[in-house]
């Protein structure tokens, strides 16, 4: 059962590769194979979560000898959005019409490297699994194979595999002190260890995660690449690529190296306030749509680090919650990017009410979450540093909707396609995730018992102990 | 020769990164290069023995390597070649698009395309009703495009 979503997308992945993308049966056989990968996903979950987290071990091996697979609660939450943002992008982009051979197969590429990378329980093959879905999007950053995107692909193929390198590095780091590899055991043997051998692999990991997330001192490919993609890829990148940062923060930071996390929560706080107001600030001077949506990302990813850094239950579900809430967004709105008609307009104002965390989108439970995060810390300056945070979103959401929407005829691009509205068909998709959005903000429950479920898999002690 | 290893990997890593540096887009995917095979010597540290067989039926006498940073290190090294080919292959279609491999004339054609867009959205604010003169005013851009001095891109 632990296997057949990864099978499904691998061999998938591996059969579209041979044929042409552009033929709709194709991309359509792509869209049905994402569906049962993500169907089965979905039984897994139901499995996962009401009983104990689910366990393979390659090859009949012993556990911590051979190579595991492991589904929990965080990982399993991580794969169905990361699974469900792709499956929505995929379909826009089928029902829009390919324009490239090699996208449905890139597609399943990415969704194999995702799904192992959220179910594997061994670190070297996380990092396999994260340079298969990196080496996917790499090439999915030059779909269109127009001048902005070749350079886009570029710089994101140059920084994130440095970023990739240093992950590897810190891997290996971590197998010399601990001589384990799955994690389990690196995270039982590491607090044998003294802290200063492993601060420096933790501030490796720390640094290759943060560049996936598009963090504030990491943020300076984020910009060109979301706004240089076309809408369906930054979709994927914001909102299924960059899962791939949270959860490797998650994972690492808060299962692995809880001592580290502990003692460099200051510095966490510090850079996640950092990137919010960077971000919001950012995202206000800027004009175009892309432009707003990709520092807008930087400013969210600032939560997520907040949230680790303020730690404990509270904390990290918090994180859980803000990372599928802001992924979830991030679909919504770039790939509302370039259609029209009104309800395209009214799905954009969900997605836009989501980010800036007002009632009754999903994003308003994440911020309380936030806020509960922020009051169980007892600091006034975070509670402010959110409702600013909160305050800039609505503003540059607002101006961006106003500027998007509420012009008349005349296209910014100058796209044929943007006169009148877009395809009923594409249209539907944007609705559908909004409606998502909203009823997930009107009917919380089931979400925030997921992400209490996730957090629980991460050790509850260590932060306070180690200040 | 744990000394000379590490000396290695560090003078790899820092020649490395100074190609990274450099404008031409070659240079910095040589240094990429360089940059994952000290990564792989890394690697290979982790469990550095001298002399010994990395087999696993233990022999009698005498030690063995350990053979599991032999896999990783393959694993790595293929990784890191599929990724050395993508990213050639990538600038070699950049070099088709922009007919340059340098990084401060890319900076240039962003630029000037933001620049394009900026406006097209400037105007449509402004309400040009008639899309026939757009065209036509983007038609002019495109045969003139704005100059750009490269003092300009390298304040950004």
């Amino acid at each position: 059962m632990l296997v057949l979503p990864l099978a499904i997308c691998w061999f998938s992945a591996v059969g579209l590769a041979i044929l042409d993308g552009r033929r709709p049966t194709v991309a359509w056989t792509a869209v049905g194979a994402l569906t049962a990968a993500f169907a089965s996903i979905i039984v897994l979950a139901t499995d996962v979560i009401s009983g104990q987290p689910q366990q393979v071990v390659a090859g009949g091996w012993l556990p911590g000898v051979g190579i595991v697979l492991r589904a929990d609660a965080l990982g399993i939450l991580f794969a169905i959005v990361s699974l469900g943002v792709l499956l929505a992008a995929l379909l826009f982009e089928t029902l829009g019409g390919v324009r490239s051979r090699s996208f449905p197969s890139l597609v399943m590429f990415l969704a194999t490297g995702l799904t192992g990378l959220f179910l594997t329980g061994d670190a070297f093959n996380f990092y396999v699994f994260f340079e298969i879905s990196m080496i996917a999007s790499y090439v999915l950053t030059a779909y269109g194979e127009e001048r902005r995107q070749l350079r886009a692909a570029a710089i994101f193929a140059v920084v994130n595999l440095l970023g990739s390198v240093l992950f590897l590095i810190a891997i290996a780091a971590l197998y010399h002190i601990t001589g384990r590899l799955d994690l389990f055991g690196i995270g039982a043997r590491i607090t044998e260890v003294p802290s200063r051998t492993v601060v420096l692999s933790a501030a490796l990991v720390f640094v290759a995660f943060s560049v996936k997330l598009g963090l504030f001192p990491f943020h300076f490919w984020l910009a060109a690449v979301y706004t240089g993609t076309r809408p369906a890829v930054a979709a994927i990148l914001s909102g299924a690529v960059a899962n791939i940062g949270a959860y490797g923060l998650l994972r690492f930071g808060a299962e692995l190296l809880p001592r580290e996390l502990g003692f460099s929560s200051p510095a966490l706080l510090v850079i996640g306030s950092a990137s919010i107001l960077y971000g919001g600030l950012q995202a206000l001077s800027r004009n175009t749509l892309p432009e707003v949506l990709a520092y807008s990302s930087i400013g969210q990813a600032g939560y997520i680090l907040l949230a680790l850094g303020i730690g404990e239950q509270v904390g990290y579900s918090a994180a859980v919650l803000f990372a599928i809430v802001n992924s979830l967004n991030k679909g919504l709105l770039f790939l509302s990017e370039n259609l029209r008609g009104w309800l395209v307009g009214a799905a954009f104002a969900v997605g836009g009410f989501s980010v800036a965390g007002v009632p009754p989108a999903a994003g308003f439970v994440s911020k309380a979450a936030l806020f509960r995060a922020g009051i169980a810390e007892g600091s006034v300056l975070l509670i402010i540093l959110i409702f600013l945070g909160g305050a800039l979103s609505f503003i540059y959401m607002l101006r961006s909707y106003q500027r998007r929407f509420w012009v008349p005829e005349a296209p910014p691009d100058g796209q044929p396609a943007a006169h009148g509205s877009s395809p009923l068909r594409v249209r539907a998709i944007v609705v559908a995730l909004a409606l998502l959005v909203i009823a997930l903000g009107v009917w919380p429950e089931p979400l925030l018992a997921l992400s209490r479920d996730a957090a629980a898999v991460l050790p509850p002690v260590s932060v306070e102990s180690a200040r | 020769m744990t000394l000379v290893l590490a000396f290695s990997i560090a003078v790899m890593f820092g020649a490395g990164a100074y190609l990274l540096l450099k404008h031409d887009l070659i240079r910095v995917v040589a240094g990429m290069v360089l940059i994952s095979n000290a990564a792989n010597l890394f690697i290979m540290s982790a469990g550095l023995s001298k002399g010994s067989a990395a087999i696993y039926p233990l022999p009698e006498d005498g030690s063995v390597s350990d053979p599991l940073v032999q896999a990783m290190t393959l694993t790595a090294i293929v990784i890191s070649f599929g990724v050395s080919a993508l990213l050639l292959s990538l600038v070699y279609r950049v070099y088709q698009t922009h007919r340059s491999v340098d990084i401060e004339q890319l900076a240039v054609a962003e630029e000037v395309e933001t620049r394009q867009r900026e406006e097209a959205v400037a105007e449509a604010e402004e309400e040009v009703p008639v899309a026939e003169e757009e065209e036509m005013a983007l038609a002019e851009r495109g045969a003139n495009p704005v100059p750009v001095s490269v003092s300009e891109s390298e304040d950004r």
